[in-house]
């Protein structure tokens, strides 16, 4: 795979300077030659209906074919890693779900483990399954979100992916009823605490989430009947963006990214955190590595997720959900000094916070590890040589959300 | 294209087809905001309000400033008002607009004073309408229903008092075998 | 010039318009009940005023030019899209006897005319200065010029199996019910390959590349807005309404129908508006194709498919194997 080369040592048109007579020196004749040089440099801009949020990505066309890709980010910042040095270990959480919006849990999930880590803060297993069942559902509303957008990308706003949005955006609004039973809220939650969770579960929430996975899992299989042996999609999808196993495992990206292309590595499996080894469950790993195999594997995750969130709710056990509780878990809580890095198998990847913390109600520094970040490192060597209209299928099927690359 | 059958194409568009055709019949999952009212959860965390306390009337706030401690945006500015019996709220402002809903101030009041509604209707043309001073709480407070959360409420779901039963809390269900699916 | 030579144009032209508005919300009515939503809704009782109010939207809109723009080829070029979409309209005979002109050449002429507008698409990508445009134009005088010869083949099985260029003969060749998409295989198949050809050569998912949303953003019409743009949407959609009344005369049986005489006209807008929802449901079923992949399709399958149903059809009819 080529790498990036940067955009001031690459060949620009060629020019062909003319032996002149003296005659026309005057006039000096500069032609272009026309025989496939001559480049394009063109804005996938940060406003653009597919750029899943705000990225710019300068692209060197040549005719129809990309040469050259140049990333900028940077449209999103807001300085949550400043922001967390200010703010106490129980008022972060609620903000730490803007980072990753789509999945608002996940990056909760991270922050709040590290600190219970370094404060060796044991959490009751009630509030562990919670977590468990509540991280897997936020998987299959992201995937649901991941397959909408990304069929958009491929079929436009108005035709066939906006249909395939529509569909899935309706099966998510059901899981987000789910999560505004138990929290009150549907896209950036404050759920998670140091030492557990703020709610639990309502009367009829089990019920209800039984009911509403069964009627995703029908739902999932008719978005595989509608995508499966569709031609039109297979030909957008099949022998496009090929990360090779090597590059995969070289250029540090997660997910399952990683996982379409043969590496088998899951932070849930690999480093299970918070009862994961409670529950049984595979991996699903594609060897191919082009973008039909990243999507064979998150369709693959639906399942997997579905099946892990109802051996959790069938094993829910009782008990405390938190053992920090009361006032003070709100408003005071002091981690003793050390440093911890912790991670989590979000949907895009592993997300992953460093938290240094000494003492105090808020921490020294804290870093956030984002997956969509590091898997945009991977553009540079998939992009070039494509066609103009495979850039937002990868992008798409990279899956990048962007408060997790700017933060 | 290459390499499928022609047949294998033509059923496969047909199936996509049909699964379009099928949602066709299928009821429109459109709610008719605002002619029809959605029915909000429990715990659907709305507009912010201050309450009076049920049995005496009096106003619930104590002044303790600890919903100000404890709000991440930091929107809420209170002036404590000392008085022989008890304390009050001299001035509470809360900037709505940059209030991120997270329920932390009501998890931390003592008195269950300040309580978010079930409802978020408070459309304004002008965003200085949404600097919400002590009487607009109040009203706001008397005009919506409430969630079921107050600040009692959360904590006592977090940390029950003794021999009490647990609020917000489902009674365990059976579990239902579970096949393993694949 | 007698006085029907006069009104019959601007009759035809009146009402093609009305349908074409109205048409627009069949199909936003159409699609939105695919994808388990409402379509237009407030605007008047279910919608029914929706298109008038995007057409006084559009009406009020300022209109914006580009500096830079090549200024009378900008302005030139809605009007040079638009022209060919309407001029098809006067060869269709909506009933015996009725039409602006039944020219005895009426496929050649319908064919011809519709190639004309690339002319106009091009000259809206060039004129608007835009990269995207630019690009955006180019791949569509690909698509469509790789997509006519597709469609006027499978457009000529028709005339074969009628023996007449004419509109009006082709249609009475089918007078008595049995249309020409009920003959055993050619008919079907032709129908299918006109199917795919209008669809790619009116732009439409899955071969709507050149305005391709997700990466164009509107392609060739992305700098006209307000009136200009109007007139682009409207001629698109004429085209569309234009073909499927094509496709219904030419394999559906135009005017045949039970019923009174007078019926005819109503039964052939039925059928051109069942083709106008097959298209419309073809549209929203799929995600698009790489305009290599539309080349590849047209000139690797359509083209020779297309050739060899021609090469049937002469064969058929000449020997009078079919009945």
């Amino acid at each position: 795979m080529s790498g990036n080369i940067p955009i001031a040592d690459r060949e620009g048109p060629r020019r062909i300077e003319q032996e002149l007579t003296e005659a026309d020196r005057s006039r000096r004749k500069i032609e272009f030659d026309y025989s496939g040089g001559e480049r394009l440099s063109m804005n996938m801009g940060p406003q653009h209906p597919s750029a899943h949020g705000v990225f710019r990505a300068i692209l060197e066309l040549e005719g129809e074919e990309v040469v050259g890709v140049d990333a900028v980010i940077g449209y999103l910042h807001r300085c949550h890693e400043k922001l967390a040095e200010t703010l106490t270990y129980a008022q972060y959480p609620s903000i730490a779900s803007k980072t990753d919006y789509v999945a608002a849990m996940t990056s909760e999930f991270a922050y709040v483990m590290a600190a219970e880590q370094i404060g060796k803060i044991e959490v009751p297993k009630r509030a562990q399954y919670l977590r468990v069942i509540c991280a897997e559902l936020q998987r299959i509303a992201s995937h649901l979100l991941w397959l909408g957008t990304w069929c958009m990308d491929m079929g436009g706003a108005l035709g066939g992916g906006a249909t395939i949005f529509l569909y899935t955006i309706r099966e998510r609004e059901t899981i987000l009823d789910l999560f505004e039973e138990l929290v009150g809220a549907r896209l950036l939650y404050g759920f998670f605490q140091v030492g557990g969770v703020r709610y639990d579960a309502p009367a009829n929430w089990i019920e209800h989430c039984r009911t509403t996975l069964d009627a995703i899992d029908g739902r999932v299989v008719e978005y595989e009947q509608m995508l499966e042996g569709n031609p039109f999609f297979l030909a957008r999808a099949k022998g496009v963006g090929f990360i090779s196993r090597e590059l995969a495992e070289d250029v540090g990206i997660a997910g399952p990214l990683l996982r379409g292309s043969g590496v088998n590595f899951d932070i849930r499996k690999a480093a299970p955190y918070s009862s994961y080894e409670d529950f049984q469950f595979t991996i699903p790993v594609e060897t191919v590595g082009d973008c039909f195999a990243r999507y064979r594997v998150r369709m693959a995750e639906f399942r997997q997720a579905s099946s892990i969130a109802r051996q959790a709710l069938d094993k829910l056990p009782e008990g405390p959900i938190s053992s920090m509780p009361g006032l003070k878990s709100v408003a005071q809580v002091r981690i003793p000094k050390g440093e911890a890095y912790t991670r989590v198998e979000g949907p895009r990847g592993e997300v992953g916070c460093y938290l240094i913390a000494d003492g105090t109600a808020k921490p020294y520094r804290m870093k956030w590890r984002g997956a969509s970040f590091s898997n945009l490192a991977v553009l540079p060597y998939i992009v070039p040589g494509v066609k103009v209209a495979d850039v937002p299928a990868i992008m798409g099927s990279v899956d990048p959300v962007f408060g997790e690359v700017d933060r | 294209m290459k390499g499928t059958e022609p047949t294998v194409i033509v059923r496969a568009v047909l199936k996509a087809m049909g699964m379009t055709l099928r949602n066709l019949f299928r009821k429109p999952v459109t709610v008719h905001y605002p002619t029809t009212e959605r029915k909000y959860p429990e715990r659907y965390r709305g507009l912010l309000a201050l309450v009076y306390e049920p049995d005496t009337g009096d106003e619930a706030c104590i002044g303790c400033r600890l919903c100000e401690f404890v709000c991440p945006p930091a929107v809420i500015k209170v002036e404590m008002l000392k008085t022989p019996e008890r304390n009050y709220a001299k001035s509470f402002t809360l900037e709505l607009y940059a209030c991120e809903f997270c329920e932390l101030c009501v998890q931390v009041c003592p008195t269950d004073a300040i309580v978010m509604m079930k409802s978020f209707d408070m459309p304004t043309a002008d965003r200085r309408e949404m600097l919400l001073d002590k009487d607009r709480l109040h009203t706001i407070g008397l005009q919506h229903e409430r969630t079921w959360a107050t600040g009692n409420k959360l904590r006592d779901m977090q940390a029950p008092p003794k021999g009490a039963p647990r609020p917000g809390h489902a009674a365990p269900a059976a579990p239902k075998p579970t096949e393993a699916k694949a | 010039m007698t006085l029907t030579m006069l009104i019959a144009p601007f009759v035809v032209l009146n009402v093609v318009i009305g349908m074409v508005t109205y048409v627009t919300l069949l199909e936003r009515k159409f699609a939105a009940r695919m994808q388990s939503r409402i379509g237009p809704y407030r605007v008047g009782p279910h919608g029914l005023l929706q298109p008038i109010a995007d057409a006084l939207k559009l009406m009020m809109k300022e209109d914006i030019v580009p500096t830079a723009a090549d200024r009378s080829i900008y302005n030139l070029a809605p009007i040079v899209f638009l022209l060919p979409c309407m001029l098809i309209f006067a060869t269709i005979p909506f009933a015996p006897g009725l039409g602006v002109a039944d020219l005895n050449i009426g496929i050649l002429f319908f064919l011809a005319v519709s190639a004309m507008e690339i002319v106009g698409l091009f000259m809206a990508g060039w004129g608007s200065n835009n990269k995207y445009a630019l690009l955006s134009a180019m791949r569509a005088v690909n698509q469509i010029i790789s997509y006519d010869l597709p469609f006027i083949f499978s457009a000529l099985v028709p005339v074969l199996l009628a023996g007449s260029l004419r509109l009006s003969d082709i249609a009475a060749a089918q007078g008595g019910g049995y249309w020409f998409i009920f003959y055993p295989v050619i008919g079907q198949l032709a129908f299918l390959f006109f199917i795919i050809s209008t669809l790619a050569a009116e732009n439409r998912v899955p071969f709507d590349i050149l305005e391709a949303e997700s990466e164009l953003v509107a392609g060739f019409r992305v700098e006209y807005s307000g009136m200009k743009f109007a007139l682009i949407q409207l001629g698109e959609y004429a085209h569309v309404i234009g073909s499927s009344y094509l496709g219904a005369l030419l394999f559906l049986g135009a005017w045949g129908g039970p019923g009174p005489e007078w019926l005819g006209p109503i039964w052939f807008t039925l059928k051109a508006v069942v083709l106008f929802l097959l298209v419309t449901w073809v549209r929203w079923s799929f995600v698009r194709i790489r305009v290599d992949q539309i080349l590849a399709l047209s000139w690797k399958v359509l083209m020779p498919a297309t050739l060899l149903l021609l090469v049937a059809t002469g064969m058929v009819v000449v020997w009078r194997i079919a009945p």
